[in-house]
């Protein structure tokens, strides 16, 4: 760790806004590209980009400088998308059971058959690439989706990538290669 | 161990040794060894040529995605949402800005006395005020003279 940052550090620690703005200026960018992969919501990406900020600036005395700050900072980001990926996937569920529940109610006395929320092609057929590979990153399971985007958007070594996730080494590149195999399986199938 | 769990070690373990060929990690001797097993070995081939091409295909198109930005706004929403959360007592600056000027305040501070220890001598009725006539001295003397 170098000095500049041991000293910005210190700052933090001392509740300096000034330090704080520099961190979040340095950083922002990464953690928010990180977020908005995870997350591909915009919105989303930006509410838990600044949870992210906030809980650095809350906890940074639990920082025992053993790792590299933007470890331990990429560490924290990866964590608050996961626990978002569980509470929107948790509130969807719930959403479209109850949409669920209104389309039998509306239905059920005309057909009696449970109606589903059907989610139309119309915009997949027109997206990009990027729309396209943002959708197929959603599909994957959240600790792929972290390993896919810390290697192959973030580009940061497996190593790194270890020490954010917890994951040990083979477990890290077999994850990351199955991620690609399953991305560019969806890929391939949307490109068809 | 079913042959089914046995196969799937193997794939981990071909994964794990492919990735480090390819990221070019492995000692000379090492590299060798996998570079003969995928010459030779067909379940080695195949998983050499899946993890490229999906390295290439995924691998480079991910890392060509346009970077994400935040609204140019972020930052002070950040510190503002701290700031209203901690009802402004999080950071100093709330008060005396970024950090307390201790050697501002101590300044004004010695200016201040400064002005008033001079006021309190340049007044006619000041408490500082030396007054010749009164002196301990001549005083002194009129007391004694006085019956």
């Amino acid at each position: 760790m170098s000095e500049l940052e041991r000293s910005l550090l210190r700052r933090l620690r001392d509740r300096d806004e000034r330090a704080f703005r520099e961190l979040v200026n340095d950083h922002r960018d990464r953690v928010f590209n990180i977020t908005y992969r995870m997350l591909g919501n915009r919105h989303e990406a930006e509410d838990v980009a600044q949870e992210v900020f906030i809980t650095v600036f809350k906890t940074i005395e639990t920082f025992r400088e053993e790792s590299k700050f933007s470890t331990w900072l990429y560490r924290v980001t990866v964590n608050h998308c996961k626990n978002r990926i569980k509470y929107l996937a948790r509130r969807h569920d719930r959403d479209r059971d109850e949409l669920d529940e209104t389309s039998q109610q509306q239905n059920g006395a005309v057909n009696g058959a449970p109606v589903r929320a059907k989610h139309p092609d119309k915009a997949l057929e027109s997206a990009q690439m990027e729309k396209l590979l943002q959708e197929a990153i959603a599909s994957l399971d959240d600790d792929q989706r972290a390993v896919v985007i810390l290697r192959d958007v973030e580009d940061l070594s497996i190593e790194e990538i270890c020490e954010i996730t917890g994951l040990p080494d083979g477990t890290v590149k077999s994850r990351l290669h199955r991620a690609r195999l399953v991305l560019r399986k969806k890929m391939q199938r949307h490109v068809e | 161990m079913t042959a089914e769990a046995a196969e799937a070690e193997i794939d981990e373990e071909i994964i794990v040794t492919l990735s480090d060929y390819l990221d070019n990690v492995l000692p000379p001797d090492k590299k060798a060894e996998v570079a003969a097993k995928i010459a030779n070995d067909a379940a080695w081939k195949s998983a050499h040529a899946e993890m490229v091409d999906a390295r290439q295909a995924i691998g480079e198109t991910l890392s060509g995605l346009q970077k994400a930005r935040p609204d140019v706004k972020f930052t002070d929403d950040v510190t503002g949402t701290i700031a209203k959360r901690s009802a402004g007592r999080f950071f100093g600056r709330r008060t005396f800005g970024d950090r307390v000027p201790f050697v501002a305040i101590l300044v004004v501070a010695l200016l201040g006395l400064g002005i008033i220890a001079y006021i309190m001598w340049s007044s006619p009725t000041g408490s500082l005020k030396v007054d010749k006539e009164r002196t301990p001295g001549a005083q002194g003397s009129a007391i004694i003279d006085k019956p």
